[in-house]
Parts: C-alpha cells; structure tokens; sequence
C-alpha cells in the first residue's frame, strides 16, 4: 500500500488532472486479477455519512453530466438516425449508419492511418520527452530555463501550431521545407502521403512533449536517491544508471503516459490534422477523429459522424481496458 | 431622500428614452461569412442601407467561412435563436431550401410588397437560386472562376497571351515551365471541384449528373466518369505530375502564389480580382475560362453565396428584411459592389450602368465574368447544379481525385469511386427528403 500511494501522489502532485479516474478504474478493472491486495481499509472508515461525498462529488459529477453522458447518449441515439442537418427531418435507420460505415473503404484506410499515427506518435513523444528528461536532470546549470523553454509549446493552440508547422513544411514557401529539399531530399507532404502523415506526426508530438515531460520529470525526481548513489559506487554510468534503475523505477509513470497519449492521438488531435493538411492529401492524414469532425462539422452528414463518435468511443474503452489488463502486468509498482 | 429619488427618475427617464430610440428602428441580425477586406466591404454596404433610411438597422456579424456559418445558423436554429439573414454559399442550397427553416425571398419579398422581377436579374444567377422562377434566396455575392495570368512570364515565354482553349493553353504552361521562366506554370485552386470540374462541364456543354444536373429532381445520379471530364482529370493529372501545375497544400492560399510571381497562372473566382489588385507587383491580365476544341463555350456557373430568410421572426422583422433585399438589388449599390469587390452585378442593368459609365474600359478584366456568365442562353448542362449533400459529395470527389493526382488509383476507378460515393450521398439524400424539391 504504501508503494501505491507514493506513486499516486507523483505524479498527481505534478499536475495532473487525468489522474482522477485511474484509480477507481484500476480497481474495477483489476479486480481477480490476483493483484488485488486489499485496499478496503481507506473506503468507509473517512465517511460515515453519504451527504458530503456526494456534494463533493456532485461538481464533477455535473460537469460530466453536461459535456459527457448528454453528449454521449444524444450521439448514441443519433447514430441509429438519418436526419436533416436543421432537425427538419428525422428518420429511424438502425443500423443503416454502421453498416454504411463499415463497407466503406474509405473508413478502413482512416483505420489504418489512425493506427499508424497513434503508435508513431506515442513512440516519438514518449521517447524524445524521456530523452529530454534524462538530459534536463543532469544539466546543473540553467536547469529550470531550459524546463520553462520545454514547457512551453503547451501552451501554444493546437490550431496555431499546426498553422506554423504546414507553413514551415510547405513544399513551396517554407524555410525547413527549402532546407530538406537543399539537402537533395524530395519534401512535399502535398503530394507524399508519408510526409503528410510525418507531418502530422511531428505537430501532435511536439504539441503532447511538454505534457510527457513534466510527468517524467517529476518521476525520475522521485527515484530514491540512496540506490542511484549505490549503484554508482558499483561503477554504473550515468546511462546505465538510467536505464537499470531509474527507467524500471518509472515504469508506472510510463504507462501512465502511454495511455494519455493513446487517448490524445485519438480524440484530441483533430485540431491539428485540420490545420496542418485537412487530412489530405486524399485523405491520407484523414484519422478517425478528423473524420468524425469533418463529416459531422463540415460535411454536415450527422448520422454517420455519430455512428463513427460512438465506435471511436468503443475503441477508446477496449484500448484502456486492455492496456489495464494487459500491458499494467508487467508494470512493476513496487519501490 | 430627495436626491435619490432624483437619480432614479432621471435613470427611468434615460432608459425609456433608449428604449423609444431602440423601438424607432427594427434591428436585424444578418450572419455572413465575409472576411478580410470582402468583410470590410459587407460592413460598408450594410453602413450605407442603415444610413439611407431611419426605420431599420442591420447588424452585420462576421462567424467565419461558410462551414462555420451554416454550423452556426443550424445550432442557433435548432436553440431558436437564429438571426433573421444568414449569408449561405450556393453548395449549401438544397439544405437550406429542404431545411424546413426559411421563408423564400419571392414569398417574403410579395408579402412586403416589393416583388423581384427576375427577368432583370442574370440568367445563370437565377437558374441557380429559383425554383420555378421564384428566388429562394436572395443572390448576394456572385462569382464565377476566370483565368488569371501573370502577362510577363507568358511574354518571355514568347506568348501574346493564353490560349483559348486547353489544346492551346497546355502546351504555353508547358513551354512557361521547359524555358525556365517560372517553376509553376499554373497552381491548382483550393476549389477545383468547382472552377475545374463543374464549371468544365457547363462551359463544355457536357452533363455532371443526370435529370439536368439535378434541376429536374433528387433522384439525379452522377455521371461525370464518363467523355470529356475523364480527360479533363487525365489532363490535370499529367499537369501536376509533371510539375507544371502545383499544389500549394496547407499553410498558403493557391491565391498567394500567384500574386507572389510564383506560379503564371491561376483559375480562380473573379472575386480574386481583391487579392490581386493589393498584391501583384507585376503585368498582370485575366482572360475566359479554357474550352476544349472545336466546342462552341457556354456559359459558366456561378459560385459565391446568396442570403437566407430564416424562419421564426415577427412582421416588422421581415419588413426590415425585404426592405435591404430591396436595396441590395438596387443598380446604384449593385454597381459599387460589383466594382468594389469583384463580384458580378446580379442584374444586367447594374452591368449596363457600369458599361455606360466607362469602368470596362479602364477596368477590362472585371467585364470578363459577366460576358463569360451571360453567353449565350444557359443549356441543361450550364444552368447550375442542384445536388443533395453537396458538402459530403464535394470533400469525397475531391478526395478521389486527388488520389488520382497522387497516382494513388487511376484516373478512370478514382472517377468511378467518386460517382459511387457521390450517388450514394444522393440517395440518402432522396431517402431523407423524399417528396420535397
């Protein structure tokens, strides 16, 4: 238990909103899975009566409420209906909506390319931001502007970052564009379905870094001391102490931060898919949750941006659930 | 207590005299989607109708492009807090018109008593925005796609000017290209669907979807992936991969390119005459759209955007409506938008005023649209499109074909794949609104 609390406070301490729905979810997930060591002692004891959980709660609970369970039952009902963009029609379709989705070829290649955008990026954010961590924690000097210098781009729009980087990466006009086609390299994400989709890539990493950092920051600060310093004495680099002790060490954070930003790639990148390239070209960067933004949003067709809202909200379940069940097997949580 | 009650009397003074001053004038709301300098001149066209009567104020809001305004329009409608003018681009037609929210500009404009005569109004403006002859809208901003062209690269490339027709223009693109004046001899609009395609089809007299385009009813299927559009994508396919025609992607306005000296040519919407007025620094001219040989050209269509009555208003409301309908199709403020925008003038006596008053002939590119637009008397093919979920139907052609840019696919199965796609949004479209228009 102890173990478990201190891993609970890292990296909520740092910051993380995110960290509220672990644990209950964790426990519900885990439960006969045999790593359920009892946690029954912190429950009941801390509230006799059931008035003051429940007005803590009921903030949070009413915000859900309003942006998540009506949201989500109103699209649940929508992808079962064909309607007119202004209400003036509704029809019942069953599941006309799905099995449309579903035939069409042009949803499986956003499968697809959604597949490869998540998995690039998890692997290109969670690296680099691990790579920066290491090396910020052994700078002395100047520590804390370079940790503001990283944090920064967080707080930069999605839009406007993706506006910067198309801008940056136009085959025509943009200075890193000119520079890799000066270098003999053939750039042009407007006519290379892997640049565009390197494109994207790029922006939702360097978007999601700082995010990856902070937290991984906060955790090798929490590596105890005493068994860096042994390990030292035993004559291990700082490298090796890196990858032995602290990496092993931080591996709760890690998954942590693997499914955030599984969830990132999914749902909150739309933004910058429509400011870097709109999801071309041909649909190239056109990820599930650009798709569902741009058939409900631009191309006004409702039932099928619902029905796709409502399979990406699936997906986005079994993809924690079976990260909880099993990829958390081999987090090691004991310090 | 005295003083007090004086304040408060002088307050209740103040506020009914605001609230005498609010009754005098009907306030409408009216949404557009005009940015940049085309905003500016929406502002000024709406100052000039409050200041030249006392009864009624427009407020014009910006809610950004088309997209965001129909979104906007359709989260309001549905909150039942919409604006009584909304500004709505001509894909958008037969949602608004089926959308079961607005009140038709003929019927508003009879009951106020101020009835439009569209025998005055140009015939491809029209066709596009009536049914049966009476407006559902009212035709705002205009516009049809013109061939603009930097006159300096075409003369060290040895050319007069462009060619008309495609048999003559591609080999100058190509020459413009192999002699090293420009790396881009042409670059591909952001709205080709509209300005290569559609307009194609009019121009060349050859059908986009059965049933006149769709005029003639919903139950209209594509059939551009057949005949002369299927050259028309193998050309602009050889265009751009051989490097003649450019895509300028994300991050710049194919506009820019152009009026940067970059690229020789475009095929835009003559409302870029805005852009590259402000901006070209060099010999630049613009000339009709290209044909194919040996065809006889029809007219274009048109694009930009007409104003939507919505629903759900009271009288004195819709009173203040018609009445800067009735403005907007006046000739004086027709002429000024015309030559301050670049728009088309909807009705042939605006254009007639600004012949006779001398402006083609300092101005001779302006004229080029409104020849182009009325030449001839628009055939099946040439009156305008009328397709259902045009907005889902759009994004997929464009997806096709650029796939087919890309050599993705073939030019022919990526046509087939957008005819497919295509109709299949148009059944579902026959299927939600059977038994409407």
């Amino acid at each position: 238990m102890p173990a478990r609390s201190d891993t609970a406070t890292l990296p909520a301490a740092a910051g993380g909103g995110g960290l509220r729905l672990r644990w209950p979810l964790r426990r519900l997930l885990l439960k006969g899975t045999g790593d359920a060591q009892s946690e029954s002692g912190l429950k009941r004891a801390h509230f006799r009566d059931w008035r003051l959980p429940f007005w803590l709660l009921a903030p949070q609970l009413f915000i859900l409420l309003l942006f998540f369970f009506i949201p989500s039952i109103r699209a649940l009902i929508q992808a079962f209906q064909l309607t007119d963009p202004f209400g003036a029609t509704t029809q019942w379709v069953g599941f006309q909506n799905f099995e449309r989705l579903f035939r069409s070829s042009v949803y499986w290649s956003s499968a697809q390319v959604t597949l490869i955008f998540t998995i690039a990026q998890n692997v290109l954010t969670l690296s680099l931001a691990l790579l920066l961590a290491f090396a910020s924690n052994h700078i002395l000097r100047g520590r804390g502007a370079y940790r503001t210098v990283l944090l920064l781009p967080y707080a930069i729009a999605p839009a406007i970052a993706g506006i910067m980087l198309a801008f940056l990466f136009n085959p025509r006009v943009g200075p890193v564009a000119h520079m890799l086609q000066g270098l003999g390299f053939d750039w042009d994400p407007n006519r290379n379905s892997w640049h565009a989709l390197a494109l994207i890539v790029m922006a939702a990493s360097w978007k999601h870094i700082c995010y990856n950092y902070i937290f991984l920051v906060a955790a090798l600060l929490s590596v105890p001391q005493s068994i860096l310093e042994s390990a030292y004495l035993d004559g291990a680099g700082p490298i090796q102490r890196f990858l032995r002790i602290s990496l092993p060490m931080i591996t709760p954070t890690l998954f942590f931060l693997i499914v955030i930003n599984f969830v990132y790639g999914l749902f909150e990148t739309f933004a910058i898919v429509d400011a870097t390239t709109r999801g071309g070209p041909a649909g190239a960067t056109s990820i599930l949750v650009y798709k569902v933004y741009q058939d409900g949003f631009v191309t006004l067709d409702l039932g099928s941006s619902a029905a796709q809202s409502v399979v990406l909200m699936a997906l986005a379940l079994f993809l924690t659930f079976a990260q909880f069940r099993f990829v958390e097997r081999r987090v090691n949580y004991s310090v | 207590m005295r003083p007090f009650y004086g304040v408060l009397a002088g307050a209740g003074a103040m506020l009914l005299a605001g609230m005498s001053s609010a009754q005098a004038a009907t306030e409408i709301e009216f949404w557009h989607a005009m940015s940049g300098a085309l905003g500016e001149r929406v502002d000024e066209v709406v100052k000039r109708f409050n200041d030249s009567q006392k009864d009624y104020v427009v407020k014009a809001i910006a809610k950004g492009n088309y997209d965001e305004v129909l979104n906007g329009t359709i989260a309001a409608y549905r909150a039942k807090r919409q604006p009584e003018i909304v500004q709505s681009n001509e894909r958008s037609f037969l949602t608004m018109v089926n959308s079961g929210a607005i009140v038709s500009t003929a019927e508003l404009m009879e009951q106020q008593g101020l009835p439009v005569d569209t025998s005055k109004f140009i015939a491809p403006v029209v066709s596009y925005f009536a049914i049966n002859g009476k407006l559902q809208a009212m035709p705002f901003n205009s516009s049809t796609p013109i061939l603009f062209y930097n006159r300096d690269h075409f003369k060290a490339a040895g050319f007069e000017k462009p060619g008309a027709t495609w048999q003559e223009l591609e080999p100058q693109l190509d020459a413009i290209k192999a002699k090293g004046v420009s790396k881009c001899a042409m670059v591909l609009p952001g709205d080709y669907e509209w300005s290569f395609l559609e307009n194609y089809s009019a121009v060349n007299d050859i059908p986009y979807a059965t049933k006149r385009n769709g005029m003639d009813g919903l139950d209209t299927n594509f059939v551009f992936n057949k005949g002369k559009l299927v050259g028309q994508v193998e050309r602009m396919k050889r265009l751009v991969s051989s490097g003649v025609m450019q895509l300028a992607g994300q991050g710049i306005i194919p506009i820019q390119l152009f009026t940067s000296g970059e690229c020789s040519t475009i095929i835009a919407s003559t409302a870029s005459h805005a852009a590259v007025v402000a901006a070209a620094k060099f010999d630049w001219s613009a000339t009709e759209l290209p044909y194919e040989q040996g065809v006889t050209p029809r007219n274009s269509v048109i694009g930009g955007a007409a104003l939507w009555t919505l629903k759900g208003h009271t009288p004195e409301k819709y009173k203040a409506v018609a009445a800067f309908y009735d403005f907007l199709a006046k000739t004086d403020t027709q002429v000024w938008w015309h030559q301050a925008t670049g728009y088309v003038p909807v009705t042939t006596a605006a254009y007639d005023a600004a012949k006779a008053q001398g402006y083609y002939q300092k101005n001779p590119t302006r004229e080029i649209a409104v020849v182009q637009l009325m030449r001839g008397t628009p055939s099946d093919n040439s009156l305008g499109f009328r397709i259902g979920n045009s907005n889902q139907i759009n994004v997929a052609i464009m997806e096709e074909v650029s796939a087919a840019f890309l050599g993705k696919k073939p030019v022919q199965q990526a046509l087939d794949d957008a005819v497919s796609r295509g109709n299949e949004a148009l059944r579902r479209y026959e299927q939600l609104n059977a038994g409407k228009k």
